[in-house]
């Protein structure tokens, strides 16, 4: 909302002109100050004249000789214009004149006859586009005065945000009353006074929807000229932002700007009938807009007929059959109450957003309707001509009293803190408008003009308001005893692990295409789906954290990435009713990862571990790790994964998720590959509280090392190996490491070799030689049972 | 010749030869001569025997100390010259200490990420707990228990993203705020609640430098018997003093939210400038930094929850993840939060 200063003045008499303090003031009232606009002179030494006489130019047939008065004697000016005459107001700049673009007027001769000074176009002041004639002014404004204070120059505008709940501010005359409210001054309205011809007007109204149209008023002028609107009127609505269009046109705005209560005007003329009928539309209607566009219209449409048919659009757009023309003599003024939520389905259903909508959408004043009316219709017949007829119409179906709201001082003291007796709030309340009666608890009257204040809580917002923010205390509430969740710290140690790793922490947008969905695995039925998607690609929701960081770490490798690890921890979204809550689909958290190319320590000259399904294991068991987790890895073959080189993860014979390598045509549907290591978990068990440990004190005894070296099934997993082998010799194991794999021809078909190093310690005794070499046998013997055959130790 | 003079001789000429002997090598040159077989010392103590009885006790007194303090000597020398040859080996061993022939992994913790911890950090350093809930979420926890008239523009699919999903009574939606977990939170627990709850949010908005379909927001609700205003402008000041530093200063001012009421937006004082530079990059000019949304909890949405609007009052406050990171680190696109881009995540470890 653009709020130029000098019309603000128009309606109360503010007590600075600090412009500064103003927008502090505004800013403070809840009318954030996006802008403050600074309109400058754009010219020097711009008079009013007024035009004596008219002669010819001795030298020149086009041009003409003027005696112009401009506050001095009489001087004569060359002009080419002739659109004029004698008696003419007009604008002069006189020599030295410096007009917009910096031209500067001189005396000069002009075919032989002196010039002193210019008559100027709107153009040449930059005002408008007109350049047919001189601009000629209304009236007779003041000779001599500088031409600025015609146009209110200088002035300032301020930009403000006005919120949704203000529909009242959306007007000179609400930020009026707000300041009035600050300053403990009275704001005041502009003048509606009328005078009626004493003919009735033949027009009436039926409201056959008394729920979409409160109100509805209407006033016949007759005799109107419709032209262009003075100088002083167009510039106004230009401050505001408004481009002109003509006299009765430009009033609506006007009034809309001033007040806050938008209007529609109709051609009387063109007006099927003598009676307006508001009503919801049937389906098959159809409508031509002012724009021009043929509008199908549908029950939720709430229109104004005429005998004809539909003509008007409630609140959003008027029709053309009715459009007020060049010709038009005689208007109808209508300005009526409609419901916010009609208007705000009908303004979106078409595309019909404008000044008018966005004010109806969050509720004008009913109560305003008339006086709107009278306003708008003063302004025309005053600008227009024309003669208003008796007998307006005002149809008021619903209840347009002003509501009553009981208040007490601990409505106010509950939320605002102590301090707030009966008389301040009665003094701040008295200021916004509202008549407040009686002590505890106090009667106070809305004005019809606020419909967002119905309850107390509402009133204490207005307390606060006006008490100002900025006088409230600051203090912080002492009664809370919160903290992190165990889970929430286990997540942190997650992050900082994998991070520690080398990992990147990615974040990416959960939406998900069909196809990239489907690389993995998932079939379109698995995916929820958006109904009012931004775009087709984002109309499925992510059921997998991969596709994401595959497109993710795509992004990188085009950037010249050599390795990219990214991780994500998020919610996917399945189409399985949800524990929780069964009315919402289940949403699991999940942490994945996806990696390719050089990971781990970067050591010069040496060759860097590049990204593949042992990297994945090893980050799980990293997690295990710092997590306090065992997970056991089981090969599994989940679509979209390699088959030979992925592991089902599971803690306690729980499933929780697949570790390993995508398969190479996973990896090439997004761009990338051929090897990337990836893996997918469930969040929740990963960081599942643990059982506290009960702590083993390290032994004090000598330790023993020895590798054994086996010959096993080729699909026997390292860790059955390697556990029946420990189990075997129960506690004195200390650490053990398969150190070798490899297969050769030597060991026959379906054959690997695995070479494992143990270290034994016993916790209360030193092992004697005899003891490691019958626990070494034992351990060989456990190794025998699973099929193994020693080879060497 | 008489010994004690030589002793004197050889003791007095001793350290200048000692300290002559530039290595271990030479220094044990110079120990052969001072106290080898045939150095002077052992022939003194060779011709011991022959010496008078009267002299024989001083002589042999001298002796044992001059052979001690040479001994000494030399000792002293050699660990000298020991350790100047060890520091000439490991100098011999230099490395160029400027080179990176061993790198450690690390990566980081996007951006968002360590927002939110430290946002979640303050608060529950103030007693508050963190609290989450579903992203897919019924449009009644969304909208209706946060007092959200059915009407309200918010609600259209312009909007709020709606999935196709459940019953047509229980309407899903993505969540356009973490507000809903209060409602939820207030369902499931007795006040006092001190909660913070950090999320993803979802709107109908097409990405640009300055918007996501998808961001990140923490919500903050505190209700107990006797929260009054100035305890929120007290809890917000202390944020912002946390996350911006102890010379911010804050500035509430009236706006418009359905849930709470009064509402407000916290202005900060601009963390780069203070308000005193007319050009600064951070708030341009203005001196504050628009930075959340607040206000007291509405009756309306206790109501809902099943709260004594009579018995409680409460603050609540959400502020954008990324707003306060992009002003913090002068970020100029928001997509860099989604693009995932190392060179951008790893300037943030």
């Amino acid at each position: 909302m653009r709020v130029p200063l000098t019309w603000l003045r128009e309606l109360i008499d503010l007590p600075t002109n600090d412009v500064t303090e103003l927008g502090a003031i505004l800013a403070m009232l809840g009318h954030k100050v996006e802008g403050i606009e600074v309109l400058e002179v754009p010219w020097t030494d711009v008079v009013v004249g007024r035009v004596l006489e008219v002669s010819p130019h001795p030298n020149a047939d086009n041009i003409r000789l003027c005696q112009v008065e401009a506050g001095g004697a009489p001087e004569q000016i060359v002009c080419g214009a002739w659109n004029f005459e004698a008696g003419a107001h007009v604008t002069v700049a006189r020599p030295g004149a410096t007009l917009p673009g910096g031209h500067v007027i001189g005396r000069r001769e002009i075919r032989g006859v002196v010039s002193n000074g210019m008559i100027c176009s709107e153009r040449e002041l930059g005002l408008g586009d007109d350049h047919q004639g001189i601009l000629v002014l209304d009236g007779e404004p003041p000779i001599g005065a500088p031409f600025e204070t015609l146009l209110e120059l200088p002035d300032i505008v301020f930009d403000l945000e006005i919120t949704t709940n203000r529909p009242d501010a959306l007007s000179i005359l609400g930020i009026a009353r707000d300041l009035g409210a600050h300053f403990g001054i009275m704001s005041r309205l502009p003048d509606t006074v009328l005078a009626t011809s004493g003919q009735p007007t033949r027009f009436r109204v039926d409201i056959e929807d008394p729920v979409g149209c409160q109100r509805f008023t209407l006033r016949e002028i007759e005799g109107v000229t419709v032209d262009r609107s003075p100088l002083w009127l167009r510039h106004r609505l230009a401050k505001v932002g408004v481009r002109p269009i003509s006299n009765v046109v430009d009033v609506t705005n006007y009034v809309m700007f001033e007040l806050g209560h938008p209007l529609h005007v109709f051609d009387a003329d063109t007006v099927a009938g003598e009676r307006l009928v508001i009503r919801r539309a049937s389906v098959g209607e159809k409508l031509e807009t002012l724009d021009h566009v043929m509008r199908d219209l549908g029950p939720e449409d709430l229109i104004i007929y005429d005998a004809e048919g539909p003509t008007s659009m409630s609140g959003t757009m008027g029709g053309a059959r009715s459009e007020v023309s060049a010709t038009t003599t005689r208007i109808l003024m209508e300005a009526a109450s409609w419901d916010p939520p009609t208007i705000m389905r009908m303004s979106r259903r078409h595309d019909l957003r404008s000044e008018a909508s966005a004010r109806f959408e969050r509720g004008v004043d009913p109560g305003l309707a008339d006086l709107a009316n009278r306003r708008a219709t003063a302004l025309v017949s005053e600008l227009g001509g024309g003669s208003v007829l008796d007998e307006a119409v005002d149809v008021v179906t619903g209840d347009i009293t002003p509501i009553v709201v009981e208040l007490r001082t601990t409505d106010v003291e509950r939320v605002l803190g102590a301090g707030f007796d009966t008389e301040t709030i009665t003094d701040i309340l008295g200021r916004l408008g509202m008549t407040v009666e009686g002590g505890e608890p106090m009667r106070v009257t809305v004005p019809t003009f606020r419909p967002d204040l119905t309850r107390p809580v509402d009133l204490v917002e207005e307390v606060a308001r006006l008490h100002g923010y900025d006088r409230f205390d600051a203090t912080v509430p002492t009664g809370g005893s919160g903290g992190l969740t165990v889970e929430q710290r286990r997540q942190r140690v997650l992050v900082s692990t994998l991070v520690g790793a080398g990992l990147d922490q990615a974040i990416c947008l959960p939406f998900v295409g069909v196809e990239e969905a489907s690389a993995l695995g998932y079939s379109a039925g698995e995916l929820l789906t958006v109904r009012n998607p931004l775009r087709e690609e984002e109309s499925k929701l992510r059921v997998s954290l991969l596709p994401g960081l595959l497109a993710a770490v795509r992004h990188n490798v085009s950037y010249g990435a050599s390795g990219v690890g990214l991780f994500e921890m998020g919610t996917v979204f399945t189409t399985v009713v949800s524990d929780d809550d069964p009315r919402l689909p289940h949403q699991p958290e999940r942490l994945a990862w996806a990696i390719i190319g050089e990971v781990g320590m970067q050591v010069m000259a040496e060759k860097v571990i590049a990204a593949d399904a042992h990297v994945s294991l090893g980050l799980l068991r990293l997690i295990g790790l710092a997590l306090d987790v065992d997970f056991e890895t089981i090969r599994s073959a989940p679509p979209g994964f390699h088959p030979g080189r992925t592991a089902e993860v599971r803690i306690a014979g729980t499933a929780v998720g697949h570790v390993g390598e995508l398969s190479p045509l996973t990896a090439s549907r997004f761009d990338l590959g051929p090897t990337v290591a990836a893996a997918e978990l469930d969040l929740a068990p990963l960081v599942a509280p643990r059982e506290p440990h009960t702590a083993v004190s390290p032994s004090i005894y000598p330790h023993v090392d020895y590798d054994l070296s086996f010959r096993v099934d080729a699909d026997l997993p390292s860790a059955t190996l390697v556990q029946a082998t420990i189990d075997s010799v129960r506690d004195l194991v200390e650490t053990c490491r398969v150190f070798d794999e490899f297969w050769d021809s030597s060991l026959g078909e379906g054959k690997k070799a695995l070479a494992i190093t143990y270290r034994l310690r016993a916790p209360d005794r030193t092992l004697t030689a005899g003891e490691i070499g019958r626990i070494r046998a034992r351990m060989i013997e456990a190794a025998i049972d699973l099929g193994a055959e020693l080879r060497g130790s | 010749m008489d010994p004690v003079a030589i002793l004197e001789r050889v003791i007095a000429a001793a350290p200048q030869a000692v300290d002559a002997a530039g290595s271990l090598d030479e220094l044990e040159d110079v120990e052969a001569s001072l106290l080898g077989r045939s150095s002077e010392v052992a022939d003194v103590r060779r011709g011991m025997s022959t010496l008078d009885e009267d002299l024989r006790p001083r002589v042999g007194a001298m002796l044992n100390e001059v052979t001690e303090r040479l001994n000494g000597m030399v000792a002293a020398r050699r660990a000298m010259l020991k350790r100047s040859a060890e520091t000439d080996r490991l100098t011999s061993e230099s490395i160029d200490v400027s080179l990176e022939a061993v790198r450690f992994p690390l990566g980081a913790t996007h951006l968002i990420q360590q927002t939110i911890d430290e946002v979640v950090d303050i608060f529950v350093g103030l007693g508050y707990q963190v609290a989450s809930g579903p992203e897919a979420e019924l449009a009644w926890y969304n909208f209706d228990a946060l007092n959200t008239p059915p009407t309200h523009p918010a609600r259209l699919e312009s909007d709020t993203m709606y999935l196709d999903w459940g019953d047509p009574g229980d309407e899903v939606l993505l969540r356009t705020q973490t507000s809903p977990v209060q409602a939820r939170w207030m369902e499931t627990h007795e006040p006092p609640v001190y909660v913070v709850v950090p999320g993803k949010c979802y709107r109908t908005d097409t990405v640009d430098a300055t918007h996501l379909p998808v961001f990140h927001q923490i919500e903050g609700l505190a209700v107990d018997e006797g929260i009054v205003f100035s305890d929120l402008k007290g809890t917000l000041l202390h944020f912002a003093r946390e996350f911006f530093g102890p010379a911010t200063s804050v500035r509430l001012r009236p706006h418009f939210f359905p849930f709470t009421e009064p509402s407000a937006e916290l202005d900060v004082s601009c963390f780069a400038c203070d308000g005193d530079d007319p050009g600064c990059r951070v708030c341009t000019g203005a001196g504050f930094l628009e930075m959340l949304g607040c206000g007291m909890v509405d009756p309306n949405v206790f109501e809902a929850v099943g709260y004594d609007p009579g018995a409680v009052t409460g603050f609540a406050f959400g502020v954008g993840v990324e707003r306060l990171a992009m002003v913090r680190h002068g970020i100029d696109s928001i997509k860099h939060f989604i693009d995932n881009d190392r060179r951008f995540l790893e300037q943030f470890r």
